[in-house]
């Protein structure tokens, strides 16, 4: 798991690169075994990735779904958080509107799960350029951070108070599978967590591609200074409008496989509550890093089945251990880890 | 009449969102730290004073020992906690949300999730012409306005508050002309957790208490400082009132079940018209 995080694009500037001058003798080597590191990461994953599959147990199964859920939400946000930096309180909200959207035009209108993924991905889509314009047309992120927050709380209430459609705060039952993709049947337990994994790894290939591109540099410039970003010639406000539609659009979809893995929706799943854990995940995972979401994941919501034991406490514990990650680690448990691997590759660790 | 009855009503919500509001501009206006466990303090608060209250020493002991015990827990959490993150939003939001999960939890743990309620000092209603109005609200509406004034004058006239509106509006320049920063960051987090201490209390004195019930608040809290102007007193206040009166006004005229929306509505307008808020300072802040 240790790096998928290898990411020249979003170190920070300030980081002690050029302050010690040449390579030290020997650290050829460093490098090329630094290099291998990534795809270490990667194989770590699809290792993890693979591992519920092997044991027959329902329940590790089931909690593999959950986690590649929450993992596949957290990295979504964090294009929007991490990469352009903008305070986006919204994510819940999107990711409800798809699972309440895909579920409609499932059951109401008798649509394909695979068209419906599209087309509630588009509406978010729409929906997040017409949010996101006017609040981030400012600098400083207050203005997004509560706009869309208030725009998601919004969203809860008009989930819980449209009952015709939404079926009100009682939630509505969803009773559809997801039809095979290209073969691969997707209505058993196992089926469902292929599709979340697919879900996840749909959003960190996206991430990727952002990083290693002209957009996602522009994103990270955007970030660090939005008035040097501009006098580059960088789209300031184009850029931020587009990172928080791609990431309001991957959120929705993540939606859509949401629906059908709980057989449930209900307005709770738009509450600002689940936008803040993802926030805490992100931070404590490390965020602007590929590896972050994942790891912040496993942490935020393994440590709590760990703790079932303790029932009442294990919140308390995972409290505990947030507020001890920031102080003490503020660039989180993939920023360190980057950090550590940039030293050791000029052979200083 | 309905009107002004429904008018009056929203005042006296609106001014416990307005003290709410006052905590998070201090905090979080003025010294930059978005403290979101500022809810679980009113939270506390109002448990505090139910406790009070429960052991027979009445309202007004129950008000001073909330505000007090909460100045406490204020400091105590500015020490351990966010002092340390004091140069980064982000850092000290995450360690607020932390702290939401262990004080949330912990309470739920020791007073159960029951809800409770304490015996307010005053009860009934009384008539004012045409208009029948709770003793306890009208009580609620005054204390409310005494703490705004109270803390109004205090940073207007004090030394140490005229330190803490320096702090404001510029770190660097308040140590260098001599304020100790580090004890004024303090002074001002006791004071924005004594707020919310307040808050709690009125709060438990009209509504039930219970673990879970600071979110509302805490997000209609953050809404207001950015509505009123980040860092501004009166603004805060002012958008309080505002807020109590347009939910009261739209749940008593269009529909009671999207009460919390009508302040989120608001919000969104005023923020595209107004992007500095109604008492904000004027400057350019587009890219």
């Amino acid at each position: 798991m240790s790096a998928l995080l290898d990411a020249p694009a979003v170190n920070p500037p300030n980081l002690d690169a050029p302050a010690t001058g040449a390579p030290r003798a020997g650290s050829a080597w460093r490098q090329r075994a630094a290099a291998i590191v990534p795809w270490a990461g990667w194989i770590c994953l699809a290792v993890l990735l693979v591992v519920p599959m092997l044991g027959g147990s329902r329940y590790i199964v089931y909690l593999g779904t959950l986690i590649a859920l929450q993992a596949a939400l957290a990295t979504s946000l964090n294009i929007v958080m991490g990469y352009a930096g903008q305070f986006a309180m919204s994510h819940a909200a999107f990711y409800g509107f798809g699972a309440y959207a895909s579920a409609l035009l499932i059951s109401s209108l008798g649509l394909n799960f695979w068209v419906a993924v599209p087309l509630a991905m588009l509406g978010a889509g729409a929906l997040a350029a017409v949010v996101g314009y006017p609040a981030l047309r400012y600098t400083g992120g207050v203005h997004l951070a509560l706009i869309t927050f208030a725009f998601g709380e919004l969203a809860r209430l008009v989930a819980a108070n449209w009952h015709s459609l939404t079926g009100g705060p009682m939630g509505m039952r969803v009773m559809y599978s997801p039809s095979p993709f290209f073969g691969l049947e997707l209505s058993s337990a196992k089926g469902l967590y292929w599709l979340a994994a697919g879900m996840l790894l749909v959003c960190l290939l996206v991430t990727l591609a952002i990083q290693r591109s002209r957009f996602g540099r522009g994103l990270v410039a955007v970030r660090e200074d939005e008035t040097l970003a501009s006098f580059l010639g960088i789209n300031v406000v184009g850029y931020k409008v587009a990172a928080y539609v791609i990431s309001s659009m991957l959120a929705a979809m993540v939606g859509c496989a949401y629906a059908p893995i709980m057989n449930f929706i209900s307005p709770e799943l738009l509450s600002a509550h689940e936008t803040i854990s993802l926030i805490g995940v992100l931070i404590l995972g490390g965020i602007g890093t590929i590896v972050g979401p994942i790891l912040g994941t496993i942490v935020f919501f393994g440590i709590p089945e760990m703790l079932r034991v303790a029932r009442l406490y294990r919140l308390v514990v995972l409290g505990v251990i947030i507020v001890v990650v920031v102080l003490f680690m503020p660039k989180g448990l993939g920023g360190v880890l980057r950090d550590r691997l940039a030293r050791w590759k000029r052979g200083l660790a | 009449m309905d009107l002004i009855q429904t008018l009056l009503d929203g005042l006296m919500v609106g001014g416990l969102y307005a003290t709410v509001a006052i905590g998070i501009t201090l905090v979080f206006g003025i010294m930059g730290i978005l403290n979101f466990a500022h809810g679980q303090m009113l939270m506390l608060g109002a448990y505090t004073a139910f406790f009070v209250v429960s052991a027979g020493f009445g309202f007004w002991p129950a008000l001073v020992i909330a505000m007090v015990a909460m100045a406490a827990l204020g400091l105590l959490l500015e020490r351990i906690v966010f002092r340390h993150t004091l140069t980064d939003h982000m850092q000290g939001l995450t360690a607020s949300l932390g702290l939401i999960m262990v004080i949330e939890n912990l309470a739920a743990a020791a007073f159960t999730p029951d809800h409770r309620t304490f015996e307010p000092p005053l009860a009934g209603s009384f008539q004012l012409g045409p208009l029948t109005l709770s003793s306890q609200r009208m009580l609620v509406l005054a204390l409310v306005v005494v703490l705004v004034v109270a803390c109004y004058l205090f940073l207007q006239k004090t030394r140490i508050g005229k330190a803490i509106r320096a702090m404001g509006q510029n770190r660097t320049g308040a140590a260098l002309v001599g304020i100790q920063t580090s004890q004024v960051t303090a002074v001002v987090f006791m004071l924005g957790s004594a707020m919310a201490g307040a808050a709690g209390v009125l709060y438990g004195s009209l509504f039930a208490i219970t673990p879970y019930m600071a979110a509302a608040p805490l997000m209609k809290g953050f809404i207001l400082t950015v509505l009123g102007g980040l860092g501004s007193v009166p603004g805060a206040v002012l958008a309080g009132f505002l807020l109590g009166v347009a939910e009261s006004l739209g749940s008593r005229y269009l529909s009671a079940s999207f009460r919390d929306g009508y302040g989120f509505i608001l919000m969104i307008v005023c923020l595209l018209y107004f992007p500095r808020g109604l008492f904000g300072q004027r400057g350019k802040i587009r890219v």
